[in-house]
């Protein structure tokens, strides 16, 4: 049922009466005298603009948030005057630290400043000689598939939770709002790269599918975020590690740097809100963890599955290469695990057994 | 005059690049990373901000970089020579594909947050190599 306001403002006397008070030249002008007080904001430094941070000041900036939100629940922009009476939007997220990292408006700035259009800026030209075998092209468009599905999964995550977060945590909205349109990029590029020339998308991976969903249904915020940002993203960076190291064409090497490029901001939002989480709340590290152990099952499963494992070994000229790199994106997962404050994950996490496993059988 | 690479005064010429071709790297985005470029056993130092370089040294501390980019010589030769050769980096020889599995040119960091960094920026730390195909360069 849709929200109703409490009364018929277009039969109200009492607002009525006030419309022709202003239309006759009698201004009340009360909202005048109440503001919330005047900043100095100005570019710190010209080249960057008007950032985020400039205009942070005083009553405007975040330092002042509490770690649970209770005086506002309302839509009234962090800073304004709030006039009793507001109504509540039901806001689920008010604690600073579950949402919280102080890196999260330069991740925004940086977001839109670095932005790409696949329409143009990719050279699609180059792939009329990609420099492809038969089998290397279909193996690139199913990798490419799998990159759409996470794409329009890693956009949808995002959404299910801001509208959840308290006004007063911004800046955190302002990101997430971004990572919408990096992950909205990352299914539009790769769909156009599988379907370019005389191309088509590859096969659905159900393992891809489980570890989606797991990271979707994420019960609390903090865990979506480490599962998608720290982890899933983590991922990611690998495998455009991997796709431009092999690939053929500048087209497919400018997709695999700018596949890189903004699955990094993810993973630099993960590490800095999972270690700010745990320093505010220690206590909760121990159920992040738990449930980092089943997304990385998830993960193992779509690491091994075949249509994952060999479109990239065809790719790379052999199952080696899969694996070195593999094993150099799980180092850079845990130690960014333990910037996080997750601590030494390896003993618990299955990434290494499945990586020893391969190894063993390469 | 021709450039010898490696030499402090290439390292300038690229940062001097940064900004005759303001339209190129504005377009690729903000890049704020201090990062190091080690040939053998000689470090260069090069900072970004916002969108140019604004320092490039011989020499200092890596520990105070965020990651630093490290191979023998005669990988940086062949590197600098294919940007010269194709009008930026062979598909070979980008950063990319020299870095991927460490073997190549190595990326060192001191914390992941540091490492991370090159991959935030690697478009623009490509872009700011790719520019020598624009110097006189003479391998030294």
């Amino acid at each position: 049922m849709a929200y109703i306001a409490p009364k018929d403002y277009s039969q109200d006397p009492e607002i009525v009466a006030r419309v022709m008070k202003v239309m006759a030249g009698e201004l009340d002008l009360s909202w005048m005298r109440d503001t919330a007080g005047a900043i100095h904001a100005r570019p710190s430094q010209p080249h960057y603009g008007l950032t985020m941070d400039d205009i942070n000041q005083g009553p405007y900036g975040p330092d002042r948030i509490p770690e649970i939100v209770r005086h506002n629940f309302s839509m009234a922009p962090r800073g304004a005057i709030l006039p009793p009476g507001l109504p509540s939007l039901g806001y689920r997220l008010n604690r600073k630290s579950e949402v919280w990292s102080d890196l999260a408006g330069r991740l925004f700035e940086e977001g839109k400043s670095r932005r790409w259009a696949p329409a143009h800026d990719v050279p699609w030209d180059a792939l009329e000689t990609s420099g492809l075998s038969e089998p290397q092209q279909i193996a690139m468009r199913q990798l490419c598939t799998e990159l759409v599905s996470i794409g329009l999964v890693c956009a949808d995550v995002p959404a299910r939770w801001v509208w959840q977060m308290n006004q007063e945590f911004h800046e955190i909205k302002y990101l997430l709002c971004v990572q919408m349109i990096d992950a909205t990029r990352i299914a539009e590029a790769f769909r156009k790269r599988a379907l370019v020339g005389r191309g088509g998308l590859g096969v659905d991976c159900k393992e891809l599918g489980e570890l989606l969903k797991m990271v979707f249904e994420s019960g609390t915020y903090p865990c979506a975020s480490a599962s998608m940002n720290l982890v899933l993203f983590s991922w990611v960076q690998g495998l455009a590690g991997q796709l431009g190291a092999t690939a053929r064409n500048r087209a497919d090497a400018y997709l695999a740097v700018r596949l890189a490029q903004d699955a990094t901001r993810f993973v630099a939002y993960g590490v800095d809100h999972v270690r700010q989480l745990l320093r505010a709340r220690p206590a909760e590290q121990e159920s992040l963890n738990g449930h980092l152990d089943a997304i990385e099952n998830g993960l193992v499963g779509w690491l091994g599955a075949r249509e994952t494992i060999e479109p990239l070994a065809i790719l790379a000229g052999g199952v080696d290469p899969v694996i070195r790199s593999h094993a150099r994106t799980a180092d850079l997962h845990f130690v960014r695990c333990a910037a996080a404050g997750l601590g030494d994950r390896q003993g618990r996490s299955p990434i290494p057994r499945f990586l020893s496993l391969l190894g063993g059988h390469a | 005059m021709p450039i010898r690479f490696p030499s402090i005064e290439f390292f300038q010429a690229l940062q001097q690049r940064t900004k005759d071709a303001h339209d190129v790297f504005e377009k690729l985005g903000y890049c704020d990373t201090s990062f190091g470029v080690c040939v053998g056993d000689q470090l260069y130092g090069i900072r970004f901000e916002v969108y140019d370089c604004v320092e490039v040294r011989a020499g200092g501390d890596p520990a105070g970089l965020d990651f630093v980019l490290s191979a023998p010589p005669t990988v940086w030769n062949d590197m600098v020579a294919s940007i010269r050769k194709h009008g930026g980096a062979g598909i070979d020889h980008t950063l990319n594909t020299l870095t991927h599995l460490g073997d190549v040119v190595r990326v060192e960091y001191q914390d992941a947050e540091g490492h991370d960094k090159f991959y935030r920026f690697m478009a623009t730390i490509q872009e700011f190599f790719d520019q020598a195909q624009h110097l006189d360069v003479v391998m030294g």
